[in-house]
């Protein structure tokens, strides 16, 4: 009897062993997915997170529910650690930018990189535009870099952290140009602005949606955008190639990203998810109503592109001073 | 857009279902701490902040803001019945309050106490929907260099103002500005005071620095054991409550006193609305036909610390709206609170929020009026918090601080922090170090330290840069009123400002 119990289990072993890969072929997430996100909620992955969990349930995405979780701190440090504390969980997923790719490049503590993480798929990529006062003398950025050229130094860019995309599009164009102009530093979009706005500072590389605003308000007057091709918003704005200075700026993107080691099928089923979204209509809209750019990769794809991405920020720093550690 | 229009905008939010709820909540709240004592403003608005992260921002300012206000509302109550001041605030209406209820006036010193609130609190709603708008233009004209030498203005005032000890007060301030300093640096990316832990890259959330400093070491010095006071009970009747008409006639100058100074001590940095108490109390008594009267249940001696905290309000929201910058502990969260939603406040605030800023105005004239209700006729209900055992109290206020904490990013070493922070802010009140300082020190080293660099960003490093007229007038006042204390005549005069004995 209980030999015949052994050989029972034995053989209800076998069997699901034998059903494993069947079973992996359709796997499909059985209670609430996590997403976690680097910004606090209000934040722009936070925004973002809540919006596809909207979708996904809109669209009927998703046999269940998506939540957002959030992991503030050391531009995306903390939330990385988070995902890769997951390690093999298939209900686990992040939401990332590109400030994943360049804080680890300059901050040590940051222990877990993106190269740790699995990719899913790439969703958009972040246009900007660059604007001057409304009164200001420049009506064309080539104005602009000529005047910085005569007196290097004088002109002023308000943007972000050193580390930010206002300030690679700067170096990036400086060394194309060999023009020199000064980069100050401010923590809130808001102080961005209000220094162009009270003339402290001469130009800025600001959120097409921000900047449309200010356009209409008669207080900003956009010179270029960072965009390819041209945004429906600004269809007599030249793009940065079309105003003649054909520079790399590394393109601020969000993508998905996944736990190491997730099985393979839950992988693909994220992408595949992930993919459906992307055609669906509520994203189109979405796109469209946030002015971002489509620019959907699948996880091969997105793999290749963290590693460009991370080399040209690399070598961008190298060239403006900042210290690397990775 | 001009005052009118915008005050009619203000109402139809503020008068809006929601919007007024969170007006009712908030004042009823504020009231409720302002009676209880040793739960004060910035400890509730601190602990309530991260639950309001789901609410519509304009409502959970409204909310926030009558905690705020109400709560200088409130702790008159404590002040007349019990000799213990609710508030901070209200520590100088003990003296004249606490005397008249001894004599059997505890009606017309807790009706005087609301009425005059009313007044000057109504007087600062106005002066700041006056002085706001056109100060934000203004300030538009600031730059670095005039935001660096307004940091370092304020960061003086407070530490001259913050107690007795300037060293205290500026060790404290210390430490806030080196907590400041923490994690990744905006300028050079640089990692600075991490200890390699990957939670610190970010800095440490302030927020979490004034839940621990001041709601759980507040709980922490509260649960000592304390001599029970003695209440005095409340009159029956709204009759017994209205000061007579001879007690207004006497008061006059008193609310004036109170309305000006205050909302004046309120646009000041570092100088909160206890100093704006004091001060309007020392001039009332100053230019008084029978100075004899104050100490004994002189009735201008309630009206005039009480209008003037109340003034206060009205005041501190000025530099805080326009300039972005708080100068004290409450505004400086009320600060946190509105980064955290999303708002940008400084120069552009009013002109591209004028639903946030007529609705917060609007909502502080329906504010007041609903306080004179809650603490007139009501007096006698908020009254009886005053019975409320700690036992009751303590635990819930820790457990909304660590639920406040653990909700906004579900981290354990988070909540070790608010533990650290607890337990420092105990210590500083058991050593008598001021905490204003520190939290200050934390908010406005920040907003300095950025300021200071980039002014020499755009100088290319020369100094010379806060030579310009604004910046030179402030540094100077500030070198000035560090030096000062030095001068025995100069530190006596600032004891006598601050000195609670007084």
């Amino acid at each position: 009897m209980s030999k015949f119990r052994t050989i029972h289990a034995i053989a209800l072993s076998v069997a699901a062993l034998l059903a494993v890969p069947a079973a992996h072929a359709d796997w499909k997430p059985t209670k609430t997915v996590e997403v976690i996100v680097h910004t606090g909620p209000g934040g722009g992955n936070d925004v973002l997170g809540r919006a596809i969990a909207n979708m996904m349930e809109k669209e009927k995405l998703l046999p269940v529910r998506m939540q957002v979780v959030n992991k503030p701190g050391g531009n995306g440090a903390v939330a990385a650690a988070a995902i890769s504390e997951k390690k093999y969980d298939p209900h686990t997923i992040g939401l990332i930018t590109s400030v994943w790719i360049a804080g680890p490049l300059t901050t040590s503590e940051a222990k877990i990189t993106l190269h740790d993480l699995k990719p899913i798929a790439q969703l958009v990529r972040e246009p900007a535009v660059i604007a001057v006062r409304a009164d200001s003398r420049f009506k064309t950025l080539k104005e602009f870099i000529e005047a910085a050229k005569a007196k290097p130094g004088s002109l002023k860019q308000s943007g972000g952290s050193v580390t930010s995309r206002d300030n690679i599009v700067r170096l990036s164009l400086q060394h194309a140009t060999g023009a020199k102009w000064a980069f100050v530093s401010f923590p809130g979009g808001g102080e961005r602005v209000a220094a162009l706005l009270g003339g402290h500072v001469d130009i800025m590389v600001i959120e097409p949606q921000e900047a449309g605003e200010q356009v209409r308000a008669g207080k900003l007057r956009v010179l270029a955008q960072l965009a390819e091709p041209r945004l429906a918003a600004y269809p007599d704005v030249p793009t940065l190639k079309e105003a003649g200075y054909d520079v790399t700026t590394t393109p601020q993107i969000r993508a998905v990203v996944a736990p190491p080691q997730m099985p393979a099928d839950a992988a693909a089923y994220w992408e595949e998810r992930f993919t459906k979204l992307h055609e669906t209509p509520s994203w189109k809209k979405y796109l469209h109503d946030n002015q971002l750019e489509d620019a959907f990769l699948h996880a091969a794809d997105l793999r290749k592109s963290i590693v460009e991405t991370e080399k040209q920020l690399r070598e961008q720093y190298q060239l403006a001073g900042i210290k690397t550690v990775r | 857009m001009d005052i009118f229009s915008g005050l009619m905008q203000g109402f139809q939010v503020a008068l809006s279902a929601n919007n007024l709820l969170m007006c009712v909540i908030g004042v009823v709240l504020g009231t409720v701490i302002g009676v209880l004592p040793g739960l004060g403003p910035p400890a509730t608005i601190a602990m309530l902040l991260p639950l309001t992260f789901k609410l519509e921002p304009t409502g959970a300012m409204i909310m926030l803001a009558g905690i705020y206000y109400g709560a200088k509302y409130g702790g008159s109550t404590t002040s007349i019945l019990l000799n213990v001041p609710g508030e901070s605030s209200s520590v100088v209406t003990c003296i004249d309050g606490y005397q008249m209820a001894r004599k059997g006036r505890a009606g017309p010193a807790l009706g005087m106490a609301a009425i005059s609130s009313f007044i000057a609190g109504t007087f600062g709603v106005v002066a700041l929907m006056l002085v706001a708008p056109p100060l934000a233009k203004i300030s538009l004209a600031f730059s670095a260099p005039e935001y660096f030498a307004l940091m370092v203005f304020g960061l003086t005032m407070v530490v001259l103002l913050a107690g007795e000890s300037l060293i205290k007060a500026f060790l404290s301030m210390l430490v806030g500005l080196w907590i400041a300093g923490m994690g990744t640096d905006l300028f050079t990316a640089t990692s600075r005071f991490t200890f390699g832990r990957v939670e610190l890259l970010g800095g440490i959330d302030f927020i979490i620095v004034a839940i621990g400093v001041f709601a759980v070491g507040e709980v922490l010095a509260n649960m000592e054991p304390a001599e029970p006071a003695e209440m005095l009970p409340v009159p029956k009747g709204l009759r017994n409550l209205m000061p007579t008409w001879d007690d207004m006639k006497r008061c006059r100058f008193a609310f004036v006193n109170g309305s000006v100074v205050g909302f004046l001590i309120g646009i000041l940095p570092g100088a909160g609305s206890t100093i704006a108490s004091f001060m309007s109390y020392g001039i009332e008594k100053a230019v008084s036909k029978h100075p004899e009267e104050f100490g004994q249940g002189a009735i201008e001696g309630v009206a005039a610390p009480e209008g003037a905290n109340n003034a206060e309000t009205g005041g501190a929201l000025v530099p805080l709206l326009t300039l972005g910058i708080p100068g004290s502990g409450t505004t400086a969260i009320l600060l946190a609170a509105l980064i955290l939603w999303g708002f940008k406040p400084g120069p552009l605030f009013i002109q591209d929020q004028p639903a946030l800023f007529w609705g917060l105005v609007a909502s502080m004239y329906i504010g007041n009026v609903l306080l004179l209700i809650l603490n007139l006729p009501l007096v006698a209900v908020f009254a009886q918090l005053l019975k409320m055992p700690g036992y009751a109290m303590y635990p819930l206020i820790l457990g909304v601080s660590i639920v406040g904490v653990y909700t906004a990013d579900s981290s354990m070493f988070q909540l070790g922090l608010l533990a650290a922070f607890g337990l420092f802010g105990y210590a500083m009140r058991k050593l008598d170090f001021p905490t204003a300082p520190l939290v200050l020190g934390l908010v406005l080293g920040d907003l300095m330290e950025k300021a200071l660099r980039q002014s020499l960003m755009m100088s290319q490093g020369d100094p010379s840069i806060l030579l310009r007229p604004i910046p030179s007038v402030l540094l100077g006042l500030a070198v000035l009123l560090l030096v000062g204390p030095l001068f025995k005549k100069f530190n006596a005069f600032r004891v006598k400002v601050i000195d609670t004995e007084a």
